[in-house]
């Protein structure tokens, strides 16, 4: 167990609401003390510079064990996860067999415990047998084995009555059903994100109306679905569209208990990267908030359909990853989730229409998000907020800090210190991920992380220069 | 044969290469060590093309048309998708140029053994290639080889994105037939593509070199087959780079210029995108009533492989002002002169390396 002690920093407490200058205090791996600093005690402390909070929660990983551990095991999976300040991961069950009955949950968990890692390793249960879309999944018998959800991510559900019968089955169990929520009838073949960038390139768009039709479908299912079981739960999952988030906010309003994610790449990339744009999302808009065009501002600066950008949901328009950033300021988006996909080289290093789909960002996380905040387009409660509490208030009781993700006096220290002001280059080297396909190569985020500490213990510290 | 070349001396005002001898001995303006689409062509670059390419066309109507050229060099044809066309022209033209060539089809190669893209470059340039020109069902397949080939790719065709000599060889017919002295021929000149606009890399190409070049450009097909090109010429506009896309075929057709039909494939109709052959042929069909809307003259074109009696109507196809095999002729003068200007850039750069 750890002792820290953290004079002269930046604390952020997303379940108080509270944000200031203060010191920390841990003592044999308990937050013995968190002190706030007033007057000249705080002269000189900077939200800007090295930060305290708590512990980030990540509802949507893929560790690729079993079944693919040339592109992650559970062990790299949670290291990555440690070096980007997240503390506890939840796995998703696309693995080989998947994780559709106990046996395979169990033996993930074994594999976190061999890897002597703090974090807390949490699953989400396949929906459907065989993810095949066909029949239930053994989810009485997972609920008990302990996973926090159900979902089918990367093969949306096809049946909106197999759907329903999934929401009403968790709901029972008290488990929320986790969709991807994408018409697969109207991406078949896609690419990446419809839109100019796709015209131009010649590849497949994969349409905006296939996600927000999808996130409709699952809403008025939902509907149906609540005065029977009360207790029913829906949460979308990287959700990356302004039409999809409209529909959220509307469902919220109405009372449907519905939550979603955002992911840190539809926050700040968008589809002029697969031209060879690199600028973020708030930069490649005009005046009046339309996406500009990348031939004519001549901001096409890399290679163009560099397959570290193909991705499911595609990256979308400066239009709609500036909804993606408005949602989590109002609230519409409760959680930013990584959808952590690591895949090979070998999957990745062919044509952009044949390579895998995923990005592998829990280590890259951070700094996208703190880009948006060093642009204005978020505050640093937010974003902590986002990765902290709200997909806390997503997991419930299921995590073992439940109602406590905060700087709580007393609990065990779980929290994360990171320097906004210093900036670091990723590269190969700089990722514990296998999945080192990172459409962030060679550029510099800010925020790097110093020190993540899990349930008491140190799950990372970065290397003194 | 000498008045000819003669002729083409005087109205030249730049420095057009002397193809009898090897690129490397000359410098010229050329720049780019790929030619992977047509959008980071210049005006200059455009206009380099055109009078390389007439250099070309004075060797292919002597009565031996090869130069020593490219001699010793090595050009790779490696096609992923089936083509005569184009394949043959690029074999002519290299040959022409005395080049060594090499010609993969992928699927009587280890391709059809699953080696990837990449391995096959890496493999074809152990086997000695200079310049590669890859033609691939899928849209940035050249990109990717360019990526990892030390010589120049030159893309033959790559899904619905780009086919930068079929743009050029187009450029270079409507200049034969409408440029005056040292212009184009395309400033101002209404060009309608009719057709299949959206699986269409020629039209993409052509968007670009054409709008460079300042045509009074139109997109014309059903609605279907336009998806996403509205939007495009919207932004393009306030690029300066201007066309128009309709679904209406007269209003496309009157008073045109030129009129290029794409070809129609038969997946679209198991896609849902076209009721029928015989309604597509009947609506957006290029037929003799039709053409009649254009002016007096104008030139039909259509990169080929055609349907006959479907996009083009056969008496179209073959009339009087139908351009279609000057296009395959010109193909290889221009994949000829893009060869040469390939070459040059490849051995300056290995020349300085």
């Amino acid at each position: 167990m750890i002792d820290l002690e953290i004079s002269r920093a930046w604390l952020v407490d997303p379940l108080a609401g509270r944000e200031g200058a203060g010191e920390i205090v841990v003592r044999d791996g308990v937050l013995a003390a968190v002190n706030w600093l007033e007057g000249s005690a705080a002269d000189g402390i900077e939200p800007t510079g090295v930060v305290v909070a708590p512990g980030f929660i990540d509802l949507h990983v893929h560790l690729r064990e079993p079944g693919n551990e040339d592109a992650e095991t559970v062990a790299t999976g949670l290291a990555a996860a440690a070096r980007g300040g997240f503390t506890t991961v939840c796995a998703m069950p696309n693995t080989t067999p998947a994780m559709d009955e106990p046996g395979v949950l169990a033996r993930v968990s074994s594999a976190a415990l061999a890897s002597g890692s703090p974090l807390e390793l949490l699953a989400h249960g396949a929906l459907s047998a065989g993810r095949a879309g066909q029949t239930l999944s053994a989810m009485g018998e997972l609920a008990d084995a302990g996973v926090v959800g159900f979902s089918d991510d990367g093969s949306p559900v096809r049946s909106a009555s197999l759907f329903r019968h999934a929401l009403a089955y968790a709901g029972a169990l008290g488990l929320p059903v986790v969709e991807h929520a994408e018409d697969a009838d109207l991406t078949e073949g896609a690419e990446m994100g419809d839109g100019l960038v796709a015209t131009i390139l010649g590849l497949r768009g994969w349409p905006v109306a296939a996600e927000a039709s999808a996130v409709a479908r699952a809403l008025v299912v939902l509907a149906d679905v609540l005065p029977d079981v009360p207790g029913v739960r829906l949460h979308l999952t990287h959700i990356s569209t302004a039409a999809a988030l409209d529909f959220v906010r509307l469902a919220k309003s109405r009372g449907l208990p519905v939550t979603c994610d955002v992911t840190p790449h539809h926050v700040a990339l968008t589809d002029e990267w697969v031209a060879g744009a690199r600028r973020y999302a708030w930069d490649a808009v005009d005046a009046d908030g339309h996406a500009r065009d990348p031939w004519a501002d001549h901001a096409l600066v890399a290679q163009p359909y560099a397959t570290s950008l193909r991705v499911n949901p595609p990256l979308r328009c400066a239009e709609d990853a500036l909804a993606c950033l408005a949602a989590l300021r109002d609230g519409t988006a409760d959680a930013i989730a990584t959808d952590h996909a690591p895949h090979t080289e070998v999957d990745k290093a062919v044509e952009f229409g044949a390579a895998a789909n995923g990005i592998a960002g829990i280590e890259t996380a951070l700094g996208l998000i703190l880009e948006a905040v060093d642009a204005g387009r978020l505050s640093l409660l937010q974003a902590m907020t986002a990765l902290t509490t709200g997909p806390a208030g997503v997991l419930g009781q299921r995590t073992r800090r439940a109602g406590a993700v905060g700087l709580v006096e007393g609990s065990k220290a779980d929290l994360v210190v990171f320097d906004r002001s210093d900036r670091w280059t990723v590269t190969t080297a700089a990722l514990a991920t296998k999945g080192t396909h990172s459409p962030l190569l060679g550029m510099t985020l800010p925020g790097r992380v110093l020190l993540t500490v899990a349930d008491g213990a140190l799950a990372y510290e970065a290397a003194a220069d | 044969m000498t008045e000819v070349r003669e002729a083409r001396a005087a109205r030249s005002d730049v420095v057009i290469p002397s193809v009898d001898v090897s690129p490397e001995q000359q410098p010229t303006a050329w720049r780019h060590r790929h030619l992977l689409d047509v959008d980071g062509l210049s005006a200059a670059d455009l206009d380099l093309v055109m009078r390389t390419a007439d250099a070309m066309r004075e060797v292919l109507g002597r009565p031996i048309s090869k130069v020593p050229a490219l001699r010793g060099r090595n050009v790779t044809i490696l096609f992923y998708e089936a083509s005569t066309r184009t394949r043959v022209s690029f074999d002519v033209a290299a040959r022409n140029l005395s080049a060594d060539v090499v010609n993969i089809a992928a699927a009587t190669s280890s391709v059809s053994k699953g080696e990837s893209l990449v391995d096959t470059v890496r493999t074809v340039e152990a086997l000695g290639a200079h310049l590669l020109v890859v033609r691939h069902a899928r849209s940035g397949a050249p990109q990717l080889a360019a990526e990892v080939f030390g010589g120049s790719v030159l893309n033959g065709g790559d899904g619905w994105h780009a086919h930068p000599s079929q743009a050029l060889l187009d450029l270079y017919t409507i200049r034969s037939r409408l440029g005056t002295g040292g212009d184009l021929g395309v400033a101002g000149r209404k060009i309608v593509i009719l057709g299949d606009v959206l699986h269409s890399r020629v039209a993409r190409s052509n968007i670009w070199s054409l709008t460079a070049a300042g045509a009074d450009l139109w997109l014309c097909g059903p609605a279907t087959l336009l998806r996403g090109f509205e939007a495009w010429a919207g932004r393009s506009a306030l690029a300066g780079r201007r066309f128009r896309v309709t679904s209406d075929v007269g209003a496309a057709m009157r008073d045109a210029d030129v009129v290029m039909a794409l070809r129609i494939q038969r997946e679209r109709m198991a896609a849902g995108l076209l009721p029928s052959m015989r309604e597509y042929a009947a609506r957006y069909g290029l037929t003799a009533a039709r053409l009649a809307l254009a002016r007096p003259g104008a030139l039909v074109m259509h990169p080929g492989p055609m349907n006959e009696g479907v996009e083009i109507a056969p008496d179209v196809a073959a009339g009087g002002q139908s351009v279609i095999t000057d296009q395959v002729t010109n193909g290889v003068a221009v994949r000829m002169a893009l060869l040469y200007l390939l070459a040059g850039v490849t051995a300056r750069s290995v020349a300085s390396a």
